[in-house]
């Protein structure tokens, strides 16, 4: 049993806060708010010029490899600083997706791009009633040279800047994972507000062509990608909750020290330090539930309940 | 980052779980069912104690010079989480709390004594800090030593005074200046043999365990009884405090309880059909319950890594026991629910489930709110220890 965190990942961990901490003091995101995407292509080159966008690409492609943990602990940061950008899409359900299932060439065309932050490639998990991207109602249809997908994602991120989106279909030889371009034939997107804040898009495709050099995995390998992708993608948010958490209990804690009410700081009334003590023991189940599932999951280990954990706290 | 014990801590885990079923014979879980020893002190007990002092299993944690074998923080809990879910009365606020201590201060009469007799599972312990006007302020006791030439003269009263019906000893903090300007100056530790003259006990029966209130009047205490120096006595009690919370919250208890209620649940028909298990509520229930215990565990395994690793943070210590006293309360309240009017059945009674095991941890599970630091001051010290805001008055 070891809690240690690397050197490397501490140096991960400082660097990612230098570099979003410098772009998110609030009139800079004043003005991506006011923008019609919710990105910052500025910062997104600086993650990309300081290695952080290829934590889980191989060397070979562009990355630095540190692994899937690393890249939970760049999503905490991000959290910690509600900073504007699609690391959990790009980086875990596509890149780290494509990493572990896609074929040579798919990797050679696609993570280096996505390591330098030229490329983006996005990951559509989500249907309308259906948050299972293994029993997708997208259908996909064989044809000569690849297959056509028909069908609706939900919520998807960077929709229209990505190069490709990650998916699942279903054929009648089973599931299927491909990469969709957004810019194809039948496919319509149309923007969707979210609580978060940002724009994202839901998806219609209408008979979409994807070559087979797009078709990413079939059949239970196909299953897998997908398991994997959602486990993954819902242990980053989770760690994406503990970075936000954690500085909204920080900020409210030195508020609260600050503000007076009565003559005296609103911290020292029980009413109130007791509700942030509340605050600060949450985040350390939801860190502790977090890690384990991050740690399982860098291990290439099975963590299904562990990662449902997080996912409850 | 690695949260998972190793094959060398698996395989102390499987030894000591072995071993304590050999401790669990049929006499002992006969004679638990009176009450009077549902918390240890019988016959049978006191033998399976001794047993495993001569077995070598007391005091692990201690130095190799007091005959202890040095454990690790974490190899220590995984014995402790054994032992307590086998069910086992073990005195850990004896060995692991005040032995220590003990071992430090104490002359060496008294340290061949007591440390001596508590490695051969011969000593018990009780902890005499509380009084009916002094609890979570604990340095406002008045119970008095005074020094009579080479003795001291006893006179108070302590409350929740637990298993001093048994013990040999009570660990007894007693003002010895009574300046009261000298609030946690003032206060000096002994230990009291419970057959000496002057010393006197009632019951105290709470909503689950017995427990004490435990009379001091002219006692004669030689004064190597007394450990540390005089008027030196908080800084033991307060170094013990943080030990002791690590007997109290382990995983392998609480996680028994659930395991034995899934398995109730998979078995047991529901009322209209199909099994309990199979109703989405109890479903949800149990799930609720599996995601807190996952924490306990994780937090019990921090808190011994950082030990390990060097002193553990004031914040980090008080998490982990408001988290687990209360999680522990909601874990007794919903697997009860699960279980229906059935699961209010005791354990004597015909008809209770699980031999009425979680009916009676719902009585007792409230104790720990308040018992080892109340979980109000707990919070005020993560306020400030963990967030720096300013104390609160």
């Amino acid at each position: 049993m070891d809690f240690t965190v690397s050197e490397e990942l501490g140096n991960v961990q400082q660097l990612a806060q230098q570099i979003l901490g410098d772009f998110t003091e609030v009139d800079k995101l004043k003005v991506i708010d006011q923008q019609d995407e919710r990105f910052d292509a500025e910062l997104w080159k600086a993650l990309a010029e300081a290695g952080l966008l290829g934590l889980d690409i191989a060397e070979s492609q562009g990355g630095i490899d540190l692994g899937f943990y690393s890249l939970t602990t760049l999503c905490e940061e991000v959290g910690r600083t509600v900073a504007p950008v699609p690391v959990v899409e790009v980086l875990v359900g596509a890149a780290s997706t494509l990493r572990r299932f896609g074929s040579d060439s798919q990797k050679d065309q696609w993570l280096p791009g996505i390591a330098s932050g030229t490329t983006l490639v996005s990951a559509a998990l989500e249907e309308y009633n259906n948050d299972d991207p293994t029993s997708p109602a997208c259908t996909g249809n064989k044809m000569d040279g690849g297959c056509a997908i028909s069908g609706t994602k939900i919520c998807v991120s960077s929709a229209n800047a990505a190069a490709r989106i990650l998916l699942s279909a279903q054929t009648e030889e089973g599931l299927i994972v491909v990469l969709v371009d957004p810019k194809a034939a039948g496919v319509t997107l149309h923007p969707q507000h979210v609580t978060s804040g940002e724009t994202r898009y839901e998806l219609v495709m209408d008979k979409v062509q994807v070559p087979t050099e797009d078709i990413v995995a079939t059949a239970s390998e196909a299953r897998s990608a997908m398991t994997w992708a959602l486990q993954a993608t819902r242990t980053a948010l989770s760690a994406m909750a503990v970075g936000v958490c954690d500085k909204m209990m920080r900020i409210t804690g030195q508020y609260t020290s600050e503000r007076e009410q009565f003559g005296r700081a609103i911290a020292t009334f029980q009413a109130v330090s007791h509700r942030v003590a509340d605050c600060y023991i949450d985040i350390e189940c939801l860190r502790l539930v977090t890690q384990q599932a991050a740690s399982l999951i860098d291990q290439g280990r099975p963590a299904n309940d562990e990662v449902l954990t997080a996912k409850i706290w | 980052m690695n949260i998972e014990l190793t094959p060398v801590q698996k395989a102390l885990q499987q030894e000591v779980r072995e071993y304590m079923k050999t401790v669990m014979t049929p006499e002992l879980l006969e004679e638990t069912k009176n009450p009077e020893y549902k918390e240890g002190g019988g016959p049978e007990f006191r033998k399976q104690y001794a047993r495993m002092g001569a077995d070598g299993w007391i005091g692990l944690s201690w130095s190799k010079e007091l005959g202890g074998k040095e454990l690790s923080h974490i190899e220590q809990y995984i014995f402790t989480d054994e032992v307590v879910r086998s069910g086992f009365a073990y005195p850990f606020l004896t060995t692991e709390a005040v032995t220590p201590v003990i071992a430090a201060n104490a002359n060496d009469e008294v340290r061949d004594e007591v440390v001596g007799g508590v490695k051969q599972g011969k000593v018990t312990i009780a902890i005499g800090y509380s009084e009916p006007n002094a609890g979570t302020d604990l340095a406002s006791l008045t119970t008095k030593a005074e020094r009579d030439g080479d003795h001291w003269i006893i006179n108070g009263q302590k409350m929740w005074t637990s298993l001093a019906n048994y013990a040999d000893y009570v660990w007894l903090a007693a003002r010895t200046d009574p300046d009261a300007s000298k609030k946690h100056k003032g206060l000096t530790m002994f230990l009291v043999p419970t057959n000496i003259e002057g010393f006197s006990l009632t019951p105290v029966h709470t909503l689950g365990v017995r427990t004490n209130a435990t009379y001091y009047s002219d006692i004669r205490l030689p004064d190597k009884y007394r450990v540390g120096e005089v008027n030196a006595g908080w800084k033991l009690i307060t170094g013990q405090l943080n030990i002791e919370r690590l007997s109290l919250f382990t995983h392998g208890q609480v996680d028994s309880l659930y395991q034995d209620v899934c398995q109730w649940a998979a078995e047991t028909p529901a009322p209209g059909g199909g099994k309990v298990i199979e109703q989405p509520w109890v479903q949800h229930n149990l799930a609720k319950i599996k995601s807190g215990l996952e924490v306990v565990k994780l937090i019990c395994w921090k808190q011994v890594w950082t030990m390990d690793q060097g002193p553990l943070n004031m914040a980090d210590a008080s998490v982990a026991k408001v988290y687990s006293s209360e999680f522990f309360v909601e874990l007794y309240r919903t697997l009860l629910e699960v279980m229906g009017q059935a699961g209010t059945i005791a354990t004597h009674s015909p008809g209770a489930v699980l031999k009425g095991r979680i009916e009676f941890r719902w009585r007792v599970g409230a104790v720990l709110t308040f018992g080892g630091g109340t979980n109000e001051v707990q919070r005020d010290i993560i306020a400030m220890a963990g967030l720096w805001m300013p104390r609160t008055r």
